[in-house]
């Protein structure tokens, strides 16, 4: 670089380089956008209208221009902020406790490795396998576990109340059942490692599910025969969305105890389970279409 | 922007190999030593001085021919001539080929002429030659590798920034040319060291600018 140039620059730089100022541009005057109106449009297509009665999915929602209406936007934003807030929610330390339960958790150690690991929340802590090795009843036909899951809300809200109804449709067809179990940080497959320490024909997990839009209070209940670690998903049968706007917790009760039955009256669960000999008890009976709880104001 | 480099354009590049003599006597040079040529045109003249001054650093040459055209490059006799013509002569071309390549690219990299109002209609060349080659050395009267200010500004700003020139550093002057010249801006030759002549172009620009601002304070 020239030194006269490095001279003159930094003489420049210490007057202001922009000394004198350039006379300033005046700006042309941008006119406004034209102004448009757009009225909402409802669906025009009369299935979908009518599919939309029978259902939460988001069809029928009709059209604002080429955009969806702000209480269509708004209503998405609040259904998925519950389900957030659903998936972030953790289950009390002594919930268990404080509900007449046997506490037992996962090898898990914080939500976020919950949320990330799912192989640690399918097996027991040391702790909880000793607890569950000397404190739970042996041999029995049904052990019944209330866990967290996806959704720690849909667990205390529903969870213990869905555990005694079992329970009890349970006692009423002659099965034992085991010491209710409440497992923090829990995955589905916990129920096999909990059914085999306690030598159980049938293991049934009840567990928040993972939220869907505006339901963050729905629970799955997978049950097993024969469980043992190593079991995969196709020897489970499950009922999902057990909640008041969904399956009432009276009428999963009621399968998941005929799901029992039937499993030790067959020896076997899941893809090879005959659900015909069930009876009504499984039929897919007629159900009122859930509907969409409206969490904003039009 | 004050104070932007003004780039000299440089209009004409040509080279005599084998020059007539008589043509090299009556251009100054000394036909039993030079045979071969280069010319150069340029549309700033004190920027080609010390472009011609920087050739003979670097090459067998010698500046034979240097002279400003009357009323500057505004006012040029065609599209080529500029403001100057610069002619350097040696034994040989290939000294020649050496000559230019130095003289081109202190012009492009070097000595210019700086914008001194943001609007380019008042211009200042405050350069600072650290060491002088055999041409200007022999114009000054100083030692080769002597520093030197070299300062031109048009007439007023050039008074105005001489003097303060003169008072910022330890300097002296060694040529001082009071307008008119034959482009009508104003020169000043200051000599003394590296520092001191460093010290007297920034005050010397500083000088230009303030009176270019301000011309009736």
């Amino acid at each position: 670089m020239s030194r006269t140039r490095q001279l003159i620059g930094a003489l420049r730089d210490a007057l202001g380089s922009a000394d004198p100022r350039p006379a300033r541009v005046p700006l042309p005057v941008i006119p406004a956008p034209p102004v448009r109106v757009y009225a909402p449009r409802p669906e025009v297509n009369p299935f979908a209208a009518v599919a939309a009665r029978h259902t939460t999915a988001l069809v029928g929602i009709g059209h604002v221009g080429t955009r969806y209406a702000t209480d269509v936007v708004l209503q998405f934003q609040a259904e998925l902020a519950v389900a957030h807030a659903a998936v972030g929610m953790e289950l009390p330390d002594r919930w268990g406790e404080e509900h007449g339960l046997v506490p037992v958790v996962s090898r898990v150690t914080n939500h976020r490795e919950f949320l990330l690991r799912p192989d640690l929340g399918r097996r027991l802590s040391d702790a909880s396998l000793e607890l569950v090795r000397h404190h739970c009843a042996k041999r029995v036909d049904v052990q019944i576990i209330v866990a967290d899951g996806l959704s720690a809300v849909a667990c205390m809200q529903t969870g213990k109340q869905l555990a005694d109804l079992v329970v009890a449709q349970c006692h009423a067809r002659g099965l034992t059942t085991g010491t209710l179990i409440a497992a923090r940080y829990a995955r589905v497959w916990l129920e096999d490692e909990i059914g085999q320490e306690v030598d159980a024909k049938v293991a049934m997990i009840l567990l928040g599910e993972r939220p869907g839009l505006g339901t963050g209070d729905g629970l799955s209940a997978y049950v097993v025969y024969g469980p043992k670690i190593g079991n995969t998903d196709g020897v489970r049968n499950m009922i999902s969305n057990i909640h008041q706007r969904g399956i009432v917790p009276e009428l999963a009760a009621q399968r998941l105890a005929a799901f029992a039955a039937a499993m030790i009256a067959q020896r076997k669960s899941g893809v090879e389970l005959d659900l015909s000999a069930l009876g009504g008890e499984s039929s897919r009976t007629y159900r009122e279409p859930q509907v969409r709880q409206r969490l904003v104001g039009r | 922007m004050i104070l932007e480099p003004i780039t000299p354009t440089v209009l004409s590049v040509r080279r005599l190999p084998n020059a007539d003599p008589t043509l090299i006597a009556a251009y100054g040079g000394d036909p039993a030593k030079h045979t071969a040529l280069g010319l150069v045109t340029c549309d700033q003249d004190d920027a080609m001085y010390v472009a011609l001054d920087e050739a003979t650093k670097h090459a067998p040459i010698d500046v034979i021919f240097a002279k400003s055209f009357y009323a500057g490059a505004a006012h040029a006799s065609g599209r080529l001539s500029g403001e100057i013509l610069g002619v350097i002569a040696a034994a040989e071309p290939a000294a020649i080929e050496a000559g230019l390549e130095a003289l081109l690219r202190c012009l492009a990299h070097d000595a210019c002429f700086y914008d001194a109002d943001g609007k380019r209609t008042i211009t200042v060349f405050p350069h600072v030659i650290a060491s002088l080659g055999e041409y200007l050395s022999k114009q000054a009267g100083l030692a080769p590798g002597a520093s030197m200010a070299y300062l031109v500004a048009p007439p007023m700003e050039a008074t105005i920034g001489l003097d303060a020139a003169l008072k910022a550093a330890d300097v002296r002057a060694v040529r001082v040319v009071p307008p008119p010249t034959e482009t009508n801006f104003a020169c000043a030759w200051l000599t003394g060291t590296l520092d001191a002549c460093e010290a007297a172009a920034v005050a010397y620009a500083a000088a230009v600018v303030q009176v270019a601002g301000s011309p009736t304070q």
